[in-house]
This record gives C-alpha cells, sequence and structure tokens, in this order.
C-alpha cells in the first residue's frame, strides 16, 4: 500500500512538474501563443454555434417527449390542407383528450420580419392541448372573448414592453390578411416559446371576406391525449379515420414532429461534418506549424533537458502537453464564444434558438472539448516527436 | 597541488572514476567514415581536475562527449563512476547522468522561461526529494556559487557571469560525482571568467567534485590538476608548465 501511494505522489508530482513547465513555455511566446490559441478558439466559437444548433434541435425533440401531444398534419407537409372540420373529428376521437388547430401566421410586425412566432388557435382549447402553460383565468376569458385579441408569452410580452391591451399589428406575408390584434393577456410556459397565440376564426373569418387563399385551412392539429401509452394507437387512429378524405393526414408524436425538422436539417448536418473536418484539419496545421517554430527555437534547450537526464519521454509528454494546452484553452474559449452566442440568439430569437445554451449542455460540449485536446495532439505529435528523438549531441552542436 | 603526466594519470593508485579504453570513435557522412578519436586510453580519479585541450575538430568535444554519457564509442569500452557506458541504453544513460553528471556550457543554456531558482531546481525534480528537499538542495547550490540574493531572477536579469554561477549551480544541485564543463569561460570578460574558474576550483577543492574541462584558454587550462592534448584525435602527452 506505502510502494502504491508512493507511486502516485511521485507520479501527481511528476505531473505537477510537466504542467508547470508547460505553462511557463506557453509564457515565452505570448504573441504566438495568444494568436494560436485564438485562432483555435474562435473556430471552436463556429464550430460550437453550428453543433449547439444542431444539439437545439436535439432538445426540442427531448423536451417534447415529456408531453403526451400528437401532430396532424397534411401527407402533402405544410403546403397541404388541414380542413378546420378535421379537427372536431380528432377531439371527438377516443383517447383523445383535447386538440386545437395550429396555424403559423408568419407575419411581419412593423419593420421586423419573423420577430416572432404567431399561431392561429382555439382559445377554448389551447391551454387543455399545452397544459403545463398556465394563463390568468380571467386572462383567458377576455381572449375568448375578444376575437381579435391574442395571449403573449410572457418572457416575449417583458422583452417587449407590452401590457395588456397592446395593439399588435401584424402584416400577413404567407397570408394576405393582415391581423390587427389587441393582447388581452399572458401565458407562462416552462420554456421559452417566444410565441403569440391569437384566434384562429379571426384569421380566417378573415381571409374569407377577401375570398382569400388559405380560409378553411387549420394548418396543423395539436391534439393531446388522454393517456401516455396510447399516442402512437391514437395517431394511427386518426391517419386512418381520414386516410380515405380528400386531405389525409400524417399524425406523428410532437417528438417527431420535432425530429422532422432536424431530419430536414439533413444536408446541413454533412455540410457542418464536413466544415467541422475542414476546421479540426486546418487548426491541426495551424498547431503543428506554431509547435514546429516552438520547439524548432528550442532545440538547445531540448537537448540540455535531455543531458541533464530528462527522458525521451518526459519530452515528448511536455511537448505534446504544450500543444494540447494551446488547443484547450483556445477550445475552452472558443466554446465559450460560442456559447455565449448561442444565448444570445436565444434571448433576442427565441422562436428561432427556443433553448438556452445551459438547456444544450450535453455529450457534444464534450466531444467539442475532445476534439480540442485532439487537434493539440495530433498537431503537436510530429514536434513533438523530434523533439524527443533529437540527440544531445545534434542539440548541443555548438556546445558540448 | 603537484601537477601530473599523462603517465602519472594513467597509472594512477586506487579504483579510477573515469576508465577509458582503447576507445576509438567514428562519424559517418553518406558513404565516408570520419575518424574522430582513435586509441585513446585514461584514467582519472576520484576528485581530478582534467583540462583538454587541442585545436577545433581535435576530438576533444567528442570525448567530452563519451564520458559525459552523451554518446557512445565505436569501439573500446568507457566507465565511469562504475558504470560501463558503451553498453547503456539511451535511456539507462538519461538517468545514470541524471544522477553522476553535472553540465557546465560555454552559453550557459539556462531556460529563459524560468527563474535563477527554477533553473537550479530542473535537475532535482528528476529525483524523488519532496518540495522542501528540492528547495534546500537549490539554496545550497545557489549559496555556493554566490547568488542567494538572485534567485528569482530570470536568465535575462542576469550577467554572463552570474548566468554562469547560475549554469554552475544547477550542475551541482544533484551533488553528482563528475562536472563536464565545455569551454566554461569561452563567452566571459576575463574578470568573470576568473570568478568562474575560481569557483570551479572551489568545487574540486572543498567539494571534491571531479571535474573534466575543455577549454582553449591556456590560463584556464592552468587552474586545472593536469592538462591533455588531443591532436587529430590522439591523446598527446604534453608537459604543463
Amino acid at each position: 500500500m506505502t510502494s502504491l501511494a508512493n507511486e502516485k505522489t511521485k507520479a501527481t508530482k511528476l505531473i505537477m512538474h510537466i504542467l508547470f513547465y508547460i505553462w511557463r513555455n506557453l509564457t515565452r511566446n505570448k504573441l504566438r501563443s495568444m494568436l494560436t490559441i485564438l485562432s483555435v478558439g474562435f473556430s471552436l466559437a463556429l464550430m460550437t454555434v453550428l453543433h449547439g444548433y444542431q444539439a437545439m434541435q436535439a432538445s426540442w425533440g427531448k423536451e417534447a417527449e415529456k408531453y403526451q401531444r400528437l401532430v396532424v398534419m397534411s401527407t402533402q407537409g405544410f403546403s397541404g390542407q388541414v380542413p378546420i372540420a378535421h379537427v372536431d373529428r380528432v377531439r371527438g376521437m377516443d383517447g383523445v383528450e383535447a386538440a386545437t388547430p395550429y396555424a403559423w401566421f408568419g407575419g411581419k410586425y412593423k419593420d421586423e420580419e419573423m420577430a416572432f412566432a404567431q399561431f392561429g388557435c382555439d382559445p377554448a382549447a389551447v391551454f387543455n392541448v399545452w397544459d403545463e402553460f398556465k394563463i390568468d383565468s380571467q386572462q383567458l376569458e377576455e381572449w375568448k372573448r375578444t376575437r381579435n385579441g391574442c395571449v403573449v408569452d410572457r418572457r416575449l410580452a417583458e422583452k417587449r414592453g407590452w401590457k395588456v391591451g397592446e395593439r399588435i399589428p401584424l402584416q400577413g406575408t404567407f397570408y394576405s390578411f393582415n391581423l390587427d390584434l389587441v393582447m388581452c393577456g399572458t401565458f407562462d410556459s416552462p420554456k421559452t416559446n417566444d410565441s403569440v397565440w391569437f384566434n384562429w376564426l379571426y384569421l380566417d373569418e378573415g381571409l374569407q371576406a377577401m375570398k382569400a387563399r388559405g380560409a378553411g385551412n387549420a394548418g396543423t392539429i395539436f391534439a393531446r391525449t388522454q393517456k401516455a401509452d396510447e399516442l402512437a394507437k391514437v395517431a394511427k387512429a386518426i391517419d386512418d379515420r381520414f386516410a380515405s378524405s380528400e386531405n389525409p393526414t400524417r399524425t406523428q408524436t410532437e417528438a417527431a414532429f420535432a425530429q422532422m425538422f432536424v431530419d430536414m436539417l439533413g444536408n446541413v448536418r454533412v455540410f457542418i461534418l464536413i466544415i467541422g473536418v475542414a476546421v479540426v484539419f486546418s487548426l491541426s496545421l495551424v498547431t503543428a506549424s506554431a509547435m514546429a517554430m516552438s520547439t524548432r527555437e528550442r532545440t538547445t534547450e531540448v537537448a540540455v533537458l535531455k543531458a541533464i537526464g530528462f527522458s525521451r519521454r518526459r519530452v515528448l509528454v511536455t511537448i505534446l502537453g504544450e500543444a494540447c494546452a494551446i488547443t484547450l484553452i483556445g477550445g475552452l474559449m472558443g466554446i465559450t464564444i460560442g456559447g455565449s452566442f448561442l444565448e444570445l440568439l436565444h434571448v433576442v430569437s427565441s422562436q428561432f434558438f427556443p433553448f438556452s445554451f445551459r438547456e444544450m449542455l450535453g455529450t457534444w460540449i464534450v466531444n467539442l472539448i475532445f476534439v480540442s485536446a485532439a487537434i493539440g495532439l495530433v498537431g503537436g505529435i510530429v514536434p513533438a516527436t523530434r523533439a524527443a528523438q533529437l540527440t544531445v549531441i545534434d542539440g548541443l552542436r555548438r556546445v558540448v | 597541488m603537484g601537477r601530473k603526466t599523462l603517465a602519472d594519470i594513467n597509472s594512477g593508485n586506487g579504483e579510477p572514476l573515469i576508465s577509458i579504453r582503447d576507445v576509438c570513435k567514428e562519424f559517418r557522412r553518406d558513404a565516408i567514415t570520419i575518424p574522430v578519436l582513435q586509441g585513446i586510453n585514461l584514467e582519472v580519479a576520484p576528485g581530478g581536475y582534467l583540462a583538454l585541450m587541442g585545436p577545433s575538430g581535435s576530438g576533444k568535444s567528442t570525448l567530452l562527449n563519451l564520458v559525459a554519457g552523451l554518446d557512445r564509442p565505436t569501439s573500446g569500452t568507457v566507465t565511469v563512476c562504475g558504470q560501463s557506458l558503451e553498453r547503456s541504453s539511451e535511456s539507462q544513460l538519461a538517468k545514470w547522468r541524471s544522477q553522476h553528471v553535472g553540465f557546465i556550457f560555454q552559453l550557459y543554456n539556462l531556460i529563459p522561461v524560468l527563474t535563477a531558482f527554477e533553473n537550479v531546481e530542473l535537475p532535482l525534480t528528476l529525483t524523488s526529494l519532496s518540495r522542501r528537499e528540492r528547495r534546500e538542495h537549490v539554496e545550497a547550490a545557489l549559496q555556493v556559487v554566490g547568488l542567494n540574493d538572485r534567485s528569482h531572477h530570470y536568465p535575462r536579469q542576469l550577467s554572463g557571469g552570474q548566468e554562469q554561477r547560475v549554469s554552475i549551480a544547477r550542475a551541482i544541485a544533484t551533488d553528482p560525482t563528475l562536472i563536464v564543463a565545455d569551454e566554461p569561460t569561452g563567452d566571459l570578460d576575463a574578470k568573470s571568467a576568473a570568478e568562474i574558474l575560481d569557483l570551479m576550483e572551489r568545487l574540486n577543492r572543498d567539494f571534491h567534485k571531479t571535474i573534466i574541462m575543455v577549454t582553449h584558454d591556456p590560463d584556464a587550462a592552468a587552474r586545472a590538476h593536469q592538462t591533455l592534448h588531443l591532436q587529430k584525435g590522439v591523446l598527446v602527452e604534453k608537459t604543463h608548465e
């Protein structure tokens, strides 16, 4: 046991010496170290944002798994029709607790394009479908009474400084009808929702009056089932119910719906992967170049270290450790910058970035840290091996 | 201290610290073999102070490398401090050097990012000494070279003479048996050089360190107990006075 403890102490001491020496070497040429760290940092910040966006999509799916909601859409996708009559039929089916039309409006607020999400839904049903969302009962009743009323995610209202009674004009972009909404209240949701919910009927009546395209279309239907284990059964029953109609449906869980958006990014994911590989490769070259310069300048020093008894392995570990330290510092800096940027996007535009960076922490962050270390290893291996293999005679040729 | 001849050295009484027998060293450059040392025989007793002189390319640095365990002979045997160096692996030689040899270089070769204290401590990090013991060793070594008050200075903050003294402190920190010095005064002014030579003499006299020094400077060589000359890879005896 004593021997084991001694070995452990010896190993700890060795690591501390190597870390100390690595740290001192990092300060040798501060400008070069800083530039290398920055190049790694900013490249990994870009990777953090790209991978963070993917992680956000995955988080949506994971979050949606908690709730027993189904999404009914046209088999033709978002361009297809889901007649409003389907909503009542879905409500009447066994196993369905509540259902609401859920139509994406996508309007322009003042001069802002896609400033926040806007959905036409049924005020009487929507809080039964999203039963984890909370709203004051009086405000809900007011919304139900007000045809052009709307309710707003509390965080969005606070961010915009909106109060009850606020006029929210929305200029249609997909629809030719403009909405003139009045804020009736705010609701609280577990995650930032950044949405405005208005009465679907208000939109539909406007479109009908204009005889415009899109009238009578629920867009999608969101339904909550009575039991969590009945999701698949109810989804199949809904699709079977409309299979022979003019507007067949495709029903999936909310988690699968979220995954669909991730899958839509299929090529983007490959693109991100290719960018990632290219970034890692180029960073390895940058690190290798910096380390090669650094070790070449220290040829005599390496020889001195070996002369006084430093082993090849210790020299190798020291140089590799230095390369890894540079890329790890850069990596952590990059992840911090990238994470902060994602957090900023979340604050500024929650509809597209609904999750906070803190909520997305997971294996992808660990992977990025490993990538940072791997860049150091790959970039440092050649200069480190050359330094380790340097003979004392060659290194000290001028001296001894 | 009486001056000795090559014959005295080679027939010294007792167990020699350094024993070199029939050593040849050749270097290969492409297809060409260059003989550097030929038939070298040499013994140095513990506590000896030997100066190696000779023109450039005569092989004195090569001989110093062999004695210090930095290189291995092409043929012959090199035994230092009881270790047969010609048969040792590189890792064995590295460990042996860390325990038995202290190095003093012409250009000091201190690590610029480490303070004087940390430079002297460097070889001690290879030992099992505790932090406190290492500090004691470093302070003692710096005390010997008279630089205790400059222990937290970086090499760039020291004069050439002071740097060389730190280098000497680093060489003696592990209390090695043998100190090898290659032109230790070659880059110093006369005053600093004299101080360094005084210090080396003291290490030999008071601390019983065996010293082998390569030098071009006859005054430096005159401080040694004996001086050997190398000419075209062959050790030749010369008078000392």
